[in-house]
């Protein structure tokens, strides 16, 4: 139940999304997401897109080592 | 592995410092930790300790007994997330009780079970509200639709909670925290910068190999300069402020209250519960429902599972009686579990 899914942004209607999830598409919440236009990715959880996603992981990961070193 | 990845583990296989002790809050962390080998990459003398972020294990075997009663006694349509389904009641898991003409319907999300409710107009249909900061705003979300709506036949029963207090009595189990990712991306990260002022120490982190190991070569070299430290690696989806919208929609549908944490006992301020205004979407109130205190298997340890006092390896169920087909604590029923995540990634098993 708590496994967070990342998914592009298809199309938005008021307060729900159609969000491709790897291929999958599948209708969620983003009701509690501002500013939400096709393209973005967001972080989906129990059916409700929780946060939207600002950054690649490998980019992140890259900038944190490299200030770690 | 790509460079940042065998940087991380440079950190690890040069670290010649004090044993550390490592918990995972979130069950989904152990699992992927498990999963991608990450163990294996480090030091003996780092600990990896399965804390009490899945909210499958920590829900009490009491309130499995009330969903039982709404859909044996009160007959009422039980919709849940897939994970709660076989884990064992004091006498019968939900799984067991549909023998016995229980109506149990999985859903993905709350507002699934809204959906239904309003196809089912001569249904009573209850959703089963567990989880922490992630889930409880679809759980609120949920609500206020049928409120809107004005879906009568939808209540839920609650077990919602919520991580500071348990951090709390957590925090002389581990020297540092895997923070819950998505339970900060909705509140932010102020209470784990507050718990750097009582000495605890943590970063958040994300799910994927690459922010797993950064997560823990930050954990490891700032250990080394003894000072209490607090760092997000997940800056890609949590935000200082956290979900705001979702902060505010919470605060609005539901309230503190006192929880029981499967293993850990009652935590003050640790749960959330409907506010009198909702108390309508409340199944408790709905159906009447006794206070009942479940019976757990005095044998099963995940109690001190859940606290780092054990692993699961330790527990004499582990891998006999309890396994994943044949469960008898909730730690092997749920996939986020830390017995389920040692029977399957090779932890040893007894006998």
């Amino acid at each position: 139940m708590c496994v967070g899914i990342s998914g592009k942004v298809v199309s938005i209607d008021k307060g729900t999304a159609v969000i491709d999830m790897s291929g999958a598409k599948r209708e969620v919440s983003v009701d509690l997401i501002e500013d939400l236009e096709p393209g973005d990715y967001v972080m989906v959880h129990a059916g409700t897109a929780i946060a939207k996603i600002t950054d690649t992981d490998d980019h992140e990961t890259n900038t944190i080592m490299g200030k770690l070193s | 592995m790509n460079q940042q990845d065998i940087e991380a583990k440079e950190v690890f296989t040069s670290y010649q410092g004090k044993p550390l002790r490592i918990m995972e809050v979130c069950g989904t962390h152990t699992h992927e930790i498990f999963r991608l080998g990450i163990r294996n990459l480090l030091p003996s003398s780092i600990t990896l300790i399965s804390g009490p972020g899945c909210p499958v294990c920590v829900t009490p075997v009491g309130y499995i007994d009330e969903a039982l009663m709404l859909a044996l006694d009160h007959h009422a349509t039980i919709c849940t997330f897939g994970d709660l389904i076989k884990v064992p009641g004091s006498e019968m898991s939900m799984a067991g009780s549909r023998a016995q003409g229980a109506v149990i319907k999985t859903v993905y999300a709350p507002m699934d079970a809204v959906t239904y409710a309003k196809e089912h107009p001569d249904e009573q249909v209850v959703f089963l509200a567990v989880g922490f900061e992630t889930t409880v705003p679809s759980a609120c979300l949920a609500v206020k639709r049928a409120e809107a709506e004005g879906v009568k036949n939808f209540t839920i029963l609650g077990a919602n909670k919520t991580m500071p207090n348990a951090y709390q009595a957590l925090k002389g189990s581990a020297d540092a925290f895997l923070y819950p990712g998505h339970v900060n991306a909705i509140t932010g990260t102020a209470v784990c910068e507050e718990l750097v002022k009582q000495g605890v120490s943590g970063v958040v982190t994300g799910f994927t190999a690459s922010e797993l190991l950064a997560a823990l070569a930050v954990i490891i070299r700032l250990s080394e300069k003894g000072v209490p430290f607090f760092q997000n690696c997940y800056s890609r989806v949590v935000r200082p402020e956290g979900n705001v919208q979702a902060q505010k929609l919470m605060a609005e549908v539901m309230e503190s209250c006192d929880a029981e944490w499967r293993g850990l006992g009652m935590i003050k301020g640790s749960g959330l519960k409907l506010r009198p205004k909702y108390q309508a979407f409340d199944a408790r109130v709905r159906f009447h429902l006794p206070h009942i205190t479940g019976r757990s298997n005095p044998a099963c340890r995940c109690g001190d599972v859940l606290q780092g006092k054990c692993t699961p390896s330790e527990c004499p169920l582990f891998g006999k009686i309890c396994t994943p087909l044949h469960p008898i604590g909730a730690c092997m029923v749920s996939s986020e579990g830390a017995c389920s995540a040692y029977y399957q990634y090779g932890g040893k098993i007894n006998g």
